[in-house]
């Protein structure tokens, strides 16, 4: 088999896997376009037969949404930069040892992480209040984030650094650095592409939190979009389509960015920063 | 002063203050909420009583009323199967879809970062979206299968108890597939390429070069992913409040979905609390397999 | 005489509540509100009316979701962060009164111009009293009753203008309007193990004699054997069991099943997307002159205990009770008041089926008042779910249901 048809094969299988995975995306993008009761026609229609463009402008307009993306921005970059900062160093100790200690460090990391935020949040929340936290929502929201999501990067970040010849840093070491200069010098470069992923998927998640914000962030000013998602919502009232359009406006800028960055951090990395 | 400086720039020191800053800032907000938690468990807690931790003690009385009562048991079991199903069916289609990739034919990583899409999309509309997949009689699983000739009626995917758990295990293996497979991926490709050319000059088929070096210098990636795994499928809830809500009968409800029901839903605290208290308990032994399974990690 | 007479009430409401907000003109009041009314309903709407008066008094509306009223509430309540209004679901409203988390208003409704107690529908307003004392306002109403597709019944030579009585003739319509191939089921409801199964069940065995504190009568049993019959055959779809109300109503609307039952929240997206004739009947009733009985639902206004300015809230909801005439004209809503007749829209099948709605109204009995209400809807929906899943008889489910309220009604 020639290379060239292989590659053929391979790319229709891989668009096959695509599709397959991909049919829920279809889905929001096509409900969007429909009318609200089409939703439960049967069968169901693959392509709206009526496409409703204006539905991306007027829920823009009518939800304010630039507003509440600015919003999502600002509390994914505070939980991500706080994570980053205090989750790099923890993940490269963790990884640096093999004792006891370390053993105790990881477990307690992840048991920090069980249980789901919807249940995290009233204990938070009355915490928060005690400290005076809450007159700063954003803030509050940020480091609720951080809590949850820093575990997750801990012990991603720390398999990174797993992968990192020690004896570069014992090398760095003998040649005269400080800890703190082969940490900075040698260790996290080469540990980079693993950082930024795990930051990158942090990111998203953040960028899409939704108990935390609903609760802690009662001004409307400083809601991010995931709780401007949740207004319309209701047991009476669910305009689907409008939902899947403001949920498509959301959603479609930020994975086009990470499929642009991905391919460069995972493929970068097949290139061979590391060998 | 100036020892502990230097002991922080270069010495143990740096090591301790690399981790505890980070472990206080844990302790401090969720540790905080996770004793929050246990405590109220072994309390009578009334719903205007959430404000303060001095509530009258009933010891062991919330575990004993909720062992007796006689859904408990059934759904114990149904997050063991959730979660052993969830991580089984994430880590082996992720896994099979890191290795296809990893091929690298052109356009693969442009598909690959398409898989995202599971991890970005905001949970509220994801939910929303298996329902409808996941319905009776207009959904489209049921659409396809039944013009595929694979089944004759439909199947009531949310309303049927046979069915109502693994619609939402399925909804649930998708949502995590992505994330599987993109750190298997980052994984696969910091395996040094020269081991698989030593490795075939050897004569190693791909199935040995696969058992041989890829499994074991994946060690770390696995332990990890199948430890986060665990928790994110325990961390399940948007999934189960969209697609059946624990129903019908509590024949897809999983101590998740149930912590929140009996303290939102029932304003019973206590027992929200008892509920969570297992699962921290679950999730402990978990976890010290995880990190038992780290001494036998392999450092590049 | 329509208009000059909204005049006048306006009028007459921006006078009573400017000249009680002189006192408070010194300086300015915050009132916070809290509500789930979105953009098109009440609420909003009425802050925004409220605060263009300039009593002296800033209202600033903050909207929850349904499903975070009581727990957003609670939490906030406890930590000193309540809001000084709230609008809370009317089965809650004894959960936080009977604790005295709420203000009693009794002394302040008694000497008020605007809010008399005699205007309301005796259902609702027990709803907002606890212990014989007021504790809220009601702020809306609704009910349920049973839509029907009047193009359906013709083609199955069904006549449009005689919808089933009893529920006999509803199961037997059902079987005759149930036509899989054409992917129509004859009835649509709602059977979800929350709140909305036990607002749809409830007034089935009321009607049958039975109510929450007594719920395994013979009556009960035959009601929930009846909802059994419908799903067994297949007359409603099995995915009744998790579906809300409003996304079975949208199986309706969408011509995939012949009759639903629902409330008149649904009337204005009926109106906009039901490509067929539809009108809307009274629920059947067990046989031909049975009791007939509804559920009430919608929400109450109430104060917080906690609130710094009592006087002051209590002048936003005169105001907002002064509007209650605008309720069905502006947002659609039924207000809660006998004393107000509801003008015709204009649209005759809205029209029509508004007086259905508001003959319903008259049987409506409140869920409750119950401070533990949450506990017994569970069991209730428990019950209904265990039935219909075939995991146990009617009769066996409703008894364990009468077992478990028994043991919180103490």
């Amino acid at each position: 088999m020639s290379d060239t048809l292989r590659d053929k094969l391979m790319l229709g299988v891989a668009l096959a896997l695509a599709a397959i995975y991909l049919f829920p995306l279809y889905w929001m993008y096509i409900t969007a376009l429909k009318s609200g009761s089409a939703m439960f026609a049967n069968p169901p229609d693959f392509w709206p037969r009526d496409p409703q463009w204006q539905i991306y402008g007027e829920v823009w307009e009518s939800r304010n949404m630039g507003r509440y993306i600015w919003n999502s921005l600002v509390i994914a970059c505070g939980a991500v930069s706080v994570i980053a900062i205090l989750g790099t160093g923890c993940a490269y100790v963790l990884a640096r040892y093999r004792n006891v200690w370390i053993d105790i460090g990881l477990f307690l990391i992840l048991m920090l992480q069980v249980l789901p935020a919807s249940l995290m949040i009233t204990p938070i929340f009355v915490g928060f209040s005690q400290v005076g936290l809450l007159d700063y929502p954003r803030l509050a929201v940020i480091l609720a984030i951080a809590a949850k999501s820093m575990p997750f990067f801990i012990v991603l970040v720390r398999a990174t650094f797993m992968s990192v010849p020690q004896e570069l840093e014992e090398a760095a070491l003998v040649d005269g650095n400080s800890r703190v200069g082969a940490f900075f010098n040698i260790v996290l470069p080469l540990a980079r592409n693993g950082i930024l992923v795990s930051a990158i998927l942090i990111f998203m998640q953040a960028f899409g939190e939704f108990v935390y914000s609903k609760s802690m962030i009662q001004a409307v000013e400083l809601q991010p979009a995931s709780v401007g998602l949740n207004t319309f919502m209701g047991p009476n009232t669910n305009e689907w389509n409008k939902i899947m359009a403001y949920a498509t406006i959301y959603v479609t800028p930020i994975l086009a960015a990470f499929v642009l960055l991905q391919r460069r951090i995972v493929s970068g990395l097949t290139s061979g920063a590391l060998k | 002063m100036k020892r502990l400086f230097s002991s922080i720039v270069d010495g143990k020191g740096f090591d301790i203050a690399l981790v505890a800053l980070p472990l206080a800032f844990l302790l401090a907000l969720s540790g905080l909420a996770l004793l929050y938690n246990v405590v109220m468990s072994f309390q009578e807690v009334d719903m205007f009583s959430l404000g303060t931790l001095w509530r009258p003690f009933v010891g062991f009385k919330n575990y004993r009323d909720l062992f007796a009562q006689p859904e408990t048991l059934p759904i114990l079991a149904n997050t063991a199967i959730f979660v052993t199903a969830s991580i089984a069916g994430q880590f082996v289609i992720g896994f099979g879809l890191a290795l296809f990739f990893w091929t690298n034919f052109p356009g693969a990583s442009w598909l690959r970062g398409l898989f995202l899409v599971s991890w970005v999309m905001p949970g509220l509309v994801v939910g929303a979206i298996w329902n409808w997949i996941l319905s009776g009689d207009f959904g489209v699983l049921n659409f396809i299968l039944r013009e595929s000739g694979l089944i004759s009626e439909n199947i009531f995917w949310r309303s049927d108890p046979n069915f109502s758990l693994w619609a939402v295990i399925l909804a649930n293996i998708w949502l995590g597939t992505s994330f599987n497979m993109i750190l298997l991926s980052v994984g696969l490709s910091s395996i040094p390429g020269d081991l698989y050319e030593a490795a075939e000059l050897d004569g190693a088929n791909a199935w040995q070069r696969f058992w041989t070096i890829t499994l074991p210098m994946m060690r770390a990636s696995i332990g990890a992913i199948i430890a986060l795994g665990l928790i994110f499928t325990l961390q399940q809830f948007d999934l189960f409040a969209a697609i059946t809500s624990g129903g019908p009968n509590n024949s897809s409800n999983v101590t998740q979905y149930w912590a929140w029901d009996m303290s939102f839903r029932q304003y019973d605290f206590a027992k929200g609390a008892t509920i969570s208290v297992i699962m921290i308990v679950f999730v402990m032994a978990a976890s010290i397999v995880y990190v038992r399974s780290t001494r036998h990690e392999v450092r590049g | 005489m329509g208009i000059r007479k909204y005049a006048m009430l306006g009028a007459l409401a921006l006078a009573t509540v400017s000249i009680l907000g002189m006192s408070a003109r010194a300086e300015d009041v915050t009132i916070n509100v809290w509500a789930l009314d979105r953009d098109i309903q009440p609420a909003p709407n009425l802050v925004k009316d409220f605060n263009a008066l300039n009593t002296g008094i800033k209202v600033e509306f903050r909207q929850i979701q349904f499903d975070d009223v009581v727990s957003e509430a609670m939490r906030a309540y406890s930590t000193g962060q309540a809001p000084d209004i709230i609008a809370i679901d009317n089965p809650e409203h004894a959960l936080f009164a009977s604790r005295g988390a709420f203000l009693n208003l009794t002394a302040m409704i008694a000497k008020s111009e605007v809010v008399k107690t005699a205007n309301y529908f005796p259902g609702p307003l027990a709803s907002t009293m606890w212990d014989g004392k007021n504790y809220g306002i009601p702020k809306a109403t609704n009910t349920i009753a049973l839509y029907y597709n009047k193009d359906m019944f013709k083609s199955k030579g069904l006549d449009p203008d005689k919808p089933p009585q009893t529920w006999d003739e509803l199961v037997e319509t059902a079987r005759k309007l149930t036509d899989p191939s054409a992917n129509v089921y004859g009835l649509t409801f709602s059977a979800k193990a929350n709140e909305e199964g036990t607002f749809q069940f409830l007034p089935w065995a009321q009607m049958a004699g039975a109510g929450y504190d007594n719920i395994n009568t013979a009556g009960a049993v035959k009601a929930l054997d009846t909802w059994k019959t419908i799903i067994d055959e297949k007359l409603a779809s099995p995915d009744t069991l998790t579906r809300s109300q409003w996304d079975s109503t949208g199986t309706f609307n969408s011509g995939n099943a012949a009759m639903a039952i629902s409330g008149p929240w649904e009337l204005d997206r009926m109106v906009a997307e039901a490509k067929f004739d539809w009108g809307v009947a009274l629920l059947p009733v067990p046989k031909a002159g049975a009791e007939r009985s509804s559920a009430m639902g919608d929400f109450n206004w109430a104060i917080f205990a906690n609130t710094e300015y009592p006087e002051e809230a209590f002048k936003v909801l005169e105001y907002f009770v002064s509007q209650d005439d605008r309720m069905f004209k502006d947002f659609g809503q039924l207000p809660a008041r006998s004393d107000i007749t509801i003008p015709e829209t204009g649209e005759p099948k809205k029209d029509a089926a508004l007086k259905v709605f508001v003959e319903q109204l008259n049987y409506a009995k409140p869920r409750g008042p119950h401070p533990e209400w949450p506990k017994i809807s569970k069991a209730i929906q428990d019950a209904i779910q265990a039935a219909l899943t075939g995991q146990m008889s009617s009769q066996e489910a409703l008894d364990q249901a009468a077992a478990k309220i028994k043991a919180v009604d103490g």
